[in-house]
């Protein structure tokens, strides 16, 4: 998992790199190159995440929903951006006050994650991030090696 | 910034002075070794640190060019802080716990601290150190000079001697109290802050007639403003959000805080906390950007002289006087807080991580820690005053240098075993160097890239390639980069 993590980091890192390199090219970067930015945006965050969340023990455990549904609100939500049809100016039909490709922007690629993530990560806390043992088990396994380093 | 001098608002500044000024001789007291110096003798409870961090994060940018960038580019300039309902908790689980745990086996007190230990290395903790000071000065010299342009607009004094009035009072509080008295005045500073940043937002909605009236006002004047990229390619846009978003995890003056919280557990809702706060925060960065545009599109407001001017016209012309004071004395003290922030990570690089790059130790840490104090604060007043137009120039790649340099040696070493020494030294140059060489190259007009590429992002992917390209080229000496004791913070 950890592996799968570091593979979709490298990737997704490489996918950014490639966008950039296309902008390069005489007329400035492609639309396709515009996703495949989206795509290696979303898999580092997500690539990111992963590896900080998962424990060698259980890997990631309840967070796994979580993190699918932020895969769908931020690459999802950047995918719609890029479908809907450009805005229509004055006949622009609003959601909660705004466009609809600023609407999916502001609120759901930037307002909706926290309800999910930071959520998730209290709730899961105890289990997933630091359990109360983890703390005497690193404090301990200190004290043993100093002692070691001691002799 | 235009000058915004009136009886209250001077008051209300004097008053907001004031009271840093009690704080910090409080702190003052409270400081007697170089653990509380630098961080707060790992004694700082869930509340205090999340609003500090959260006033530490957003800086008299968020209350000034931040609206005024929006103003300018549309929704483009979104971009810069959508990350932010992310970047909090990509930091508590790839680097909190990690730091947290690691201060509490190795008694770590700076950024490079964590670095030297996880790679065994004080090469690659002192190039950590020197990355980190490059970009201190440039944030220290812009910030510096915000607040001489800050203190001048409420004051009326001039520049320069604001630049000095600014420093003075910063000081003061730096090196007496050191953290300790930078903590506890960004708490009350960012109380006040989001209290004001909502209190604003609401004026806008109000003069406005809500969301829906800003966008109606706008659409027909100037349609690609909402768009969803704003005024920029699709490409700058998400470059904001990906230098933004993954560039967090190397900011140290929000990630050495992780240090300084007194209870580990206390990490639960720090996140969820955090984010809510910088909400809050940001509302006045969202509003008034958006806001000032729909009062200039539908002529209620003339059109702005220049766009910094956003935040001052619209407190000047639509809300209270009262409002007005309160948001301009925290934005000087924002980047007043944000100078005692970098001065004590500059301090601690120069007093800590440098003399153990080359094998010594400082004996006396608190007291050359504040004699590093004074010195880098006259240093940055001093280039903030003579540089010219070289400020702006090292102010653009502090974020990025920090984010280059820091991300891939720090969050991603702490996460994976598979790294190594030889992989974070290589990147922490190419993060430098990069940075380094194509903003010289940018600022002289030499050589600029294309449209939707920037520096800070390129440098960040590169140094991220790096780093596991060159750790996978030497994994063979993976293993022997990690003591025992790092090892099992990694792993639980």
């Amino acid at each position: 998992m950890r592996r799968a993590a570091v593979a979709a980091i490298v990737l997704s890192t490489c996918a950014i790199g490639v966008s950039y390199a296309t902008a390069f090219f005489a007329g400035g970067a492609p639309m396709w190159a515009a996703w495949l930015f989206a795509v290696g945006m979303t898999g580092t965050i997500l690539g990111t995440l992963t590896l900080g969340a998962m424990r060698r023990d259980r890997g990631l455990g309840r967070l796994v929903i979580p993190f699918i549904i932020m895969t769908v609100l931020l690459g999802g939500g950047l995918a719609a951006v890029f479908l809907l049809p450009a805005d229509l100016g004055a006949a622009e039909p609003l959601l909660l006050g705004l466009p609809r490709r600023a609407a999916i922007v502001l609120y759901v690629i930037g307002l909706l994650p926290i309800l999910v993530l930071p959520v998730a990560y209290a709730l899961t806390f105890a289990d997933q991030t630091l359990r109360p043992d983890d703390l005497e088990r690193v404090l301990h396994a200190a004290r043993a090696a100093r002692a070691e380093a001691a002799r | 910034m235009p000058h915004v001098t009136s009886p209250t608002i001077i008051i209300v500044a004097l008053l907001y002075f004031l009271g840093v000024v009690a704080i910090s001789i409080w702190a003052s007291r409270r400081t007697r070794t170089a653990r509380d110096f630098f961080v707060a003798g790992h004694g700082i409870g869930l509340i205090a640190l999340t609003v500090a961090s959260v006033s530490t994060s957003v800086s008299g940018f968020a209350f000034i060019g931040g609206p005024g960038l929006l103003y300018s580019i549309g929704l483009a300039a979104l971009y810069i802080v959508l990350p932010a309902s992310v970047t909090n908790v990509m930091g508590a689980w790839v680097l909190a716990k990690r730091m947290r745990l690691l201060g509490e086996v190795r008694g770590l007190m700076t950024v490079p601290d964590a670095i030297g230990a996880r790679y065994r290395s004080p090469g690659a903790q002192g190039l950590a150190g020197v990355s980190m000071l490059v970009a201190i000065v440039g944030y220290m010299a812009t910030n510096c000079l915000a607040m001489g342009y800050v203190i001048d607009a409420i004051f009326g004094v001039g520049v320069v001697p604001g630049i000095w009035l600014g420093m003075g009072i910063t000081l003061a509080y730096s090196v007496a109290g050191g953290i300790l008295a930078g903590i506890y005045n960004d708490v009350f500073q960012g109380t006040l802050m989001a209290l004001a940043s909502a209190l604003v937002f609401v004026f806008v909605l109000s003069v406005n007639d809500g969301m829906g009236g800003i966008s109606r006002a706008i659409m027909p004047v100037d349609a690609s403003f909402l768009g969803p990229w704003g005024k920029l390619t699709p490409i700058a846009a998400l470059s904001f959000f990906f230098v933004f978003g993954m560039g967090s995890l190397g900011q140290p003056q929000s990630v050495h805080k992780y240090y300084m919280l007194r209870d580990p557990q206390q990490l639960k809702w720090y996140p969820l906390l955090k984010t809510l706060g910088l909400v809050l925060v940001l509302l006045l960065y969202f509003g008034v950007g958006v806001g000032v545009k729909a009062l200039v599109a539908s002529g209620r407001m003339p059109p702005l002289t220049a766009p910094d001017a956003a935040t001052p016209s619209f407190l000047l012309g639509f809300t209270p006087v009262l409002l007005a004071a309160v948001v301009f004395s925290g934005v000087a003290a924002a980047t007043m807080s944000a100078v005692n922030s970098f001065i004590n990570i500059g301090a601690a690089v120069v007093t800590h991580d440098l003399p153990i790059a080359f094998g010594r130790r400082v004996k006396n840490e608190l007291f050359w820690g504040r004699i590093a104090t004074l010195t880098i604060a006259i240093l940055a007043a001093l280039i903030a005053q003579f540089s010219g137009s070289m400020v702006a120039f090292l102010g653009i790649f502090g974020w990025g240098l920090f984010g280059a340099t820091l991300v891939p040696a720090l969050a991603f070493g702490l996460n994976w075993e598979g790294a190594t020494k030889a992989g974070a030294i290589a990147s922490m140059a190419t993060g430098l160097v990069i940075t380094l060489a194509f903003e010289t190259l940018s600022f002289f007009n030499v050589y600029s890239f294309p449209t939707g590429v920037t520096i800070s992002g390129l440098a960040l992917v590169l140094s991220i390639l790096v780093f596991f390209g060159v750790s996978w080229l030497t994994r063979m000496t993976a293993a022997a980069s990690l003591d025992p004791d790092v090892r099992l913070v990694m792993e639980v």
